[in-house]
C-alpha cells in the first residue's frame, strides 16, 4: 500500500469498519513508515479530543427531563386512536379468510420455505453488511463471548473449521471467527477467503427449536439458490440452520459445502452440553486497548481493541492455525 | 409537528423505543452544538424522532440506527434553513479561506476541550458538519455523505479542509496562553 492510499484508509480504520487483511495491510505500512505513523497518531488524538470535549461539554448537554419528556410525547403519538378505513376492513376480511384456509395441511409447508427463504436472505445481509461492508450497527463479540451468553454451541466455530480448508476446486482459508447481529439475528459468523472472494458461514440458532434450512442431503445436491447477486447454500442440523454464501458460483460453494457439512453439522447436533467458556478469552471482554512493549526496539504500541479480543479468542481456544494470524506488533527502526 | 401523523402499532413502538430512542441525548447534543440555541435543539430532536417513528417500518434493521436518525436531522435542519433564507447559501467565503492554508501545523500537546471546542466553532459550519459527523459520531464516508445529501469525494475534500484548518485554530490557544506566561 502506499502513503496515500494508508491515508485514506485512517477514518475508516479508527472507525474498525475494514477487513482484518486490510487493517492488517495498514499496520503493516504503519510499522515501516514514520511519516503516516506520526500521521495517524495525530488523526487518532484529534478524534479522541474531539470526543471526549463533546462528552464533557456541559453546554451540550440535555435537560435531565428531556429524554423522558420526549419519550412520553413520542409515545402519545404512537398510541393515537387508530380509525379503520376501507382498507383495513378488507384486509380483516382476507386475514378471516387465511386462517379459514389455513387449516389444511399445506400451511405448514408453505410457511416453513417463507421463513427458510427470510432467514437466507438475513444470512446474505450479514455477509454483505458484515464481512463486505463492516456496517453492522452492534459491534461483533467474541465466539466464546457469544458461546457464554447466547449459545454454547458457537464455540465449536472456533475450531471447526479449521484455518485452511482444502475443497476439490480449491483452498478457503479463514480470515476471521466472531459473533454478530443482523436484522435482529445472531449468528456465528467465519469469515473466509475462497478463490480470491470473501465467503461467510453463518450458524444461527432454528426458531422455535425448530430447523429453517434444508436437510443436510438435499442441500449438498444442488440447492444453491442467488439471493441480492449472492450464492447461499442452507442445511441444518438438529437444532442450527447453517449458512454458506459469498459472490462466488454455485459449484464453488457447492465443493466447499462438501467438506465443511459433515463435520460441523456433527459437532453441531452433539453440542446438547456444554461447559464454561475458556477464562482467557472471557478474562478480557471489554478491553479497549492494549500496550504491547517492544523491548528489543525500545518503543511501546498500542493496539486496538478488536485486534486483542480477536487475538485473545484464538489463543483461548488454543487454536496454533489461528493464533499464527495474529498481527505482528508495529517495530520502528531503532534510532 | 408539519407532517400528519400516522398510527403506530405497539410492535413498532417497542422496536422504535429500544432502537432509536436511546440516541434522543447524543441527537440533541449534535443539534445543540449547530443551533447553539437550547429551544431550537429540543424543537429540532422532537420533530426528528417524531418523524423517526412515523416512518420506522422504512429503517432497514441492521444498519446504523444513529446514522439514519442523523439524516432525518439533517433533512428538518436544511428544510427550516431553506424557509428561513429565501436562497441557499452556495457558496461560503471561508470555504475559500480554507483552500488557501498555506502549511498544516503540528497538533499542540496539551489541549482542553474550551480549546478543541472553540476552534472547531471558528471554522466554517459546512466543515464543522463533516468533522463532528466522522470524528465526534464515528460515522463511515458513505453515512455521512447520504445524511448531508453530497458526494464522498466532497466529504473527503472537506474532512481534509476542515481538519487542515482545525489545526490552524488549534495553534492560537497555545501561542495566546506562551504570550500570557
Amino acid at each position: 500500500m502506499q502513503c496515500r492510499e494508508v491515508r485514506d484508509l485512517f477514518d475508516s480504520y479508527l472507525a474498525q469498519e475494514l477487513l482484518t487483511e486490510t487493517n492488517h495491510e495498514i499496520l503493516r505500512h504503519l510499522s515501516g513508515c514514520p511519516t503516516c505513523r506520526a500521521d495517524f497518531a495525530e488523526r487518532r488524538a484529534l478524534r479522541e479530543a474531539l470526543q471526549r470535549a463533546f462528552a464533557r461539554a456541559r453546554d451540550l448537554e440535555p435537560r435531565s427531563e428531556f429524554s423522558a419528556e420526549l419519550g412520553v410525547k413520542l409515545r402519545d403519538i404512537a398510541q393515537a386512536p387508530q380509525r379503520p378505513g376501507l382498507f383495513s376492513h378488507w384486509l380483516a376480511l382476507a386475514a378471516t379468510l387465511v386462517v379459514g384456509l389455513g387449516l389444511a395441511g399445506t400451511w405448514w409447508w408453505a410457511n416453513r420455505l417463507i421463513r427458510d427463504r427470510d432467514l437466507a436472505a438475513v444470512a446474505v445481509g450479514d455477509h454483505r453488511n458484515c464481512a463486505l461492508h463492516f456496517t453492522l450497527a452492534e459491534k461483533p463479540i467474541s465466539l466464546a463471548e457469544a458461546a457464554q451468553h447466547y449459545d454454547a454451541a458457537y464455540r465449536i466455530l472456533e475450531e471447526v473449521p479449521p484455518a485452511e480448508i482444502l475443497t476439490s476446486s480449491g483452498t478457503a482459508r479463514v480470515l476471521e471467527r466472531h459473533s454478530c447481529v443482523y436484522a435482529g439475528r445472531r449468528f456465528a459468523h467465519v469469515v473466509l477467503q475462497y478463490h480470491e472472494k470473501v465467503v461467510s458461514l453463518l450458524v444461527t440458532k432454528g426458531e422455535d427449536g425448530a430447523s429453517t434450512s434444508l436437510p443436510l442431503d438435499a442441500a449438498l445436491h444442488g440447492d444453491v439458490r442467488r439471493i441480492d447477486d449472492m450464492s447461499v447454500l442452507s442445511f441444518r442440523s438438529a437444532r442450527h440452520s447453517i449458512f454458506l454464501t459469498g459472490d462466488v458460483d454455485r459449484a464453488e460453494l457447492s465443493s466447499l459445502a462438501e467438506v465443511l457439512a459433515g463435520p460441523l453439522t456433527r459437532r453441531l447436533s452433539s453440542s446438547q452440553t456444554h461447559s464454561s467458556p475458556p477464562a482467557f478469552a472471557t478474562a478480557y471482554p471489554r478491553l479497549t486497548t492494549v500496550m504491547s512493549n517492544d523491548s528489543q526496539n525500545g518503543i511501546n504500541l498500542t493496539f486496538p481493541g478488536p485486534f486483542w479480543r480477536r487475538a485473545s479468542n484464538a489463543l483461548g481456544a488454543k487454536c496454533p492455525e489461528a493464533a499464527r494470524r495474529l498481527p505482528r506488533p508495529i517495530a520502528a527502526p531503532a534510532g | 409537528m408539519t407532517k400528519k401523523e400516522a398510527p403506530v402499532d405497539e410492535h413498532a413502538w417497542a422496536s422504535f423505543e429500544a432502537e432509536a430512542l436511546p440516541h434522543a441525548d447524543q441527537l440533541f447534543r449534535v443539534a445543540m452544538w449547530f443551533e447553539r440555541n437550547r429551544q431550537e435543539a429540543e424543537d429540532l430532536v422532537q420533530d426528528t424522532m417524531t418523524q423517526a417513528l412515523q416512518s420506522f417500518h422504512r429503517f432497514q434493521r441492521g444498519t446504523n440506527c444513529r446514522a439514519w436518525l442523523m439524516t432525518i436531522l439533517q433533512h428538518i435542519r436544511s428544510n427550516r434553513r431553506r424557509s428561513r433564507f429565501r436562497s441557499p447559501v452556495i457558496d461560503d467565503p471561508n470555504d475559500r479561506i480554507a483552500e488557501t492554508i498555506p502549511f498544516v501545523p503540528p497538533l499542540p500537546e496539551r489541549l482542553t476541550d474550551e480549546d478543541i471546542l472553540g476552534a472547531l466553532a471558528r471554522i466554517p459550519p459546512h466543515l464543522q458538519e463533516v468533522i463532528v459527523m466522522c470524528d465526534v459520531e464515528e460515522f463511515s464516508y458513505k453515512e455521512i455523505a447520504r445524511t448531508l445529501a453530497i458526494p464522498i469525494g466532497t466529504v473527503m475534500s472537506r474532512l481534509h479542509r476542515g481538519r487542515a484548518l482545525l489545526r490552524q485554530q488549534l495553534r492560537t490557544p497555545a501561542d495566546r496562553r506562551q504570550k500570557e506566561i
